[in-house]
């Protein structure tokens, strides 16, 4: 039997439009307090420590943390859906077992989960943008490009929590998931100042952290600064994602089919 | 053969669940598993539905391999769990058709089918319903619904009257009837052996991950048991001055009952006569006779 990704049909689809027509008929919910954070990180941030601090890097502060506050709204969606989401479908509702028993296939479920994921990303991360948009922090076309490296960037983290939401045996282990990486990777990123400010080995384990490829290619789009480091980062944040996505559907596999 | 399993093992870990399993199902009939908990009724059928994958033996059903084909199998088999897996963010009807959608059934069709299946299991009123809002019966009987959305050819249910009132058990018995009548194969497990009499053509008795005893209800008890059995509830000190009496007839106790197998009733006059006064039941021998003579009386801890 095929195995992982290859395996995978657009059947996957199916599971995504379930999740799609159950949020949508919870909208209200999901929307608004998925912004909560990422405006209050405009206002700490962006307005109220940005006041403070002349500029980052040859530009206002709120310039510089946008492609930040982006990016965090962007894999905290889809790692919250990705986690206690998926984990209360999968083991509190067992909604994956009633799929599985359909032509749907457990690596399937696993995509779609992940694509779902990405999805809130995207939109969470597309209303921040209008409202950064509103304040008239971009001034150069190649902003038009940021969603697609918010959805990337939510697809990459929602397929980590993939990995982890299929390995853990009760729900209390996101605590240390959440305390170890999802927490430092929010700061350290390059989100709030430049990684070159940490000492050398720290700078590595950013580097490895997709998020900050992820981070630093928006940054270019909304500076439009190009320059030649952008080609490691579009590749580790293509790479990483693709190699991310065939382990948690696998490990999804694994899980749902014992 | 529907479904054809031969010398089938299933171990998690190091937990054997299903040992030297041979069985076959013909189409069109219904087969029931029968057996202790744990006895690995559950883990069979879920290899059959794909769930759990064999660690050795052959499974096929419709004549395809479990492991290479699970999504051809999948696609004409309908499943109902032992626990029910409702969606409960959708409501009643919104389950049925997402359920459709995952067997890549269209809208228009679903929506007739819907409207079909609530009727069917007589949930009409309900079609609007949230999910908690539905008692247990009416949550059983949409998981049925669910089950049949893609008009399967073989019918999977695990326990499916377990915890359910004599009104809602009557009803499925029923439309598994109906369903059997339609062509459908069926295959149930279940602990209630009145159930497996009613229903089964066929029934395999499992315990400790292997097979007990296979044959049709009446075959089993002709085989296993005496035709009549007359159950005393004498106590535990007149037990033993029963036993000392009739000891020479076949007999069993278990804790305050006695109970005596023989051919025929008359077999019992004497008994009965020196008895007279005590309660008692006089019947025909069973499935679940044969049942506790197979398994043993021991709790399974």
């Amino acid at each position: 039997m095929n195995q992982g990704l290859l395996s995978v049909t657009s059947a996957f689809s199916r599971v995504w439009l379930r999740n799609a027509q159950v949020y949508l008929t919870l909208w209200k919910f999901n929307i608004f307090p998925a912004l909560a954070e990422p405006i209050l990180f405009i206002f700490v941030f962006g307005i109220g420590i940005g006041s403070y601090i002349d500029q980052m890097e040859g530009v206002p502060y709120l310039e510089f943390v946008a492609p930040g506050i982006l990016g965090i709204a962007a894999i905290m969606q889809a790692t919250f859906e990705c986690t206690y989401g998926s984990y209360f479908r999968m083991r509190m509702q067992n909604t994956f077992e009633g799929i599985i028993s359909t032509p749907v296939s457990a690596a399937e479920v696993g995509m779609a989960e992940i694509a779902w994921g990405a999805t809130r990303g995207l939109v969470t991360s597309t209303l921040v943008l209008v409202i950064l948009a509103f304040l008239g922090v971009f001034h150069n076309p190649s902003v038009l490009l940021l969603p697609v490296i918010t959805l990337l960037a939510a697809f990459n983290f929602a397929a980590i929590a993939i990995i982890v939401t299929s390995r853990i045996a009760q729900m209390e282990y996101f605590h240390f998931y959440f305390a170890g990486f999802v927490l430092p990777a929010q700061f350290l990123c390059g989100t709030f100042f430049p990684i070159s400010r940490f000492p050398e080995p720290v700078q590595v384990i950013a580097w490895i952290i997709p998020l900050t490829s992820f981070v630093d290619i928006m940054r270019s789009l909304t500076l439009a600064r190009i320059t030649p480091s952008l080609i490691p980062e579009t590749v580790w944040a293509l790479g990483s994602t693709i190699i991310l996505t065939e382990l948690a559907v696998r490990s999804m596999q694994r899980r749902l089919v014992e | 053969m529907i479904v054809e399993a031969k010398s089938l093992h299933k171990r998690f870990h190091d937990v054997v669940a299903v040992e030297s399993l041979d069985l076959a199902v013909e189409r069109g009939s219904c087969y029931g598993l029968v057996g202790p908990n744990g006895a690995g009724k559950t883990t069979t059928m879920r290899m059959i539905y794909c769930l759990n994958r064999p660690t050795s033996g052959r499974l096929s059903v419709f004549g395809l391999d479990v492991l290479k084909e699970p999504r051809r199998i999948k696609a004409r088999l309908g499943v109902v769990p032992q626990d029910n897996n409702l969606d409960p963010d959708l409501s009643t009807c919104r389950n049925l058709e997402v359920y459709a959608r995952y067997f890549g059934i269209g809208r228009a069709d679903a929506a007739t089918r819907c409207h079909e299946l609530l009727d069917f299991m007589q949930l009409r009123d309900r079609a609007d319903s949230p999910i908690p809002a539905l008692s247990g019966g009416m949550k059983r009987r949409l998981v049925i619904a669910r089950a049949l959305v893609n008009n399967p050819e073989l019918l999977i249910l695990d326990e499916p009257t377990t915890g359910l009132d004599p009104q809602v058990r009557h009803l499925i018995w029923d439309r598994l009837l109906d369903l059997k009548e339609q062509g459908i194969t069926l295959m149930l497990t279940t602990h209630y052996m009145e159930e497996a009499q009613k229903l089964c053509d066929r029934v395999l008795i499992m315990d400790h991950a292997r097979a007990v005893a296979e044959g049709s209800p009446t075959e089993l008890i002709r085989e296993h048991v005496s035709p009549y059995v007359l159950e005393l509830r004498a106590g535990r000190t007149l037990n033993a001055h029963i036993t000392s009496r009739f000891g020479h007839m076949e007999h069993r106790s278990s804790g305050q009952n006695l109970y005596f197998y023989g051919g025929s009733p008359d077999e019992f006059d004497d008994l009965l006569a020196a008895y007279s006064q005590m309660e008692r039941l006089l019947r025909p021998s069973s499935l679940e006779d044969v049942f506790l003579k197979l398994t043993g009386r021991d709790l399974r801890l």
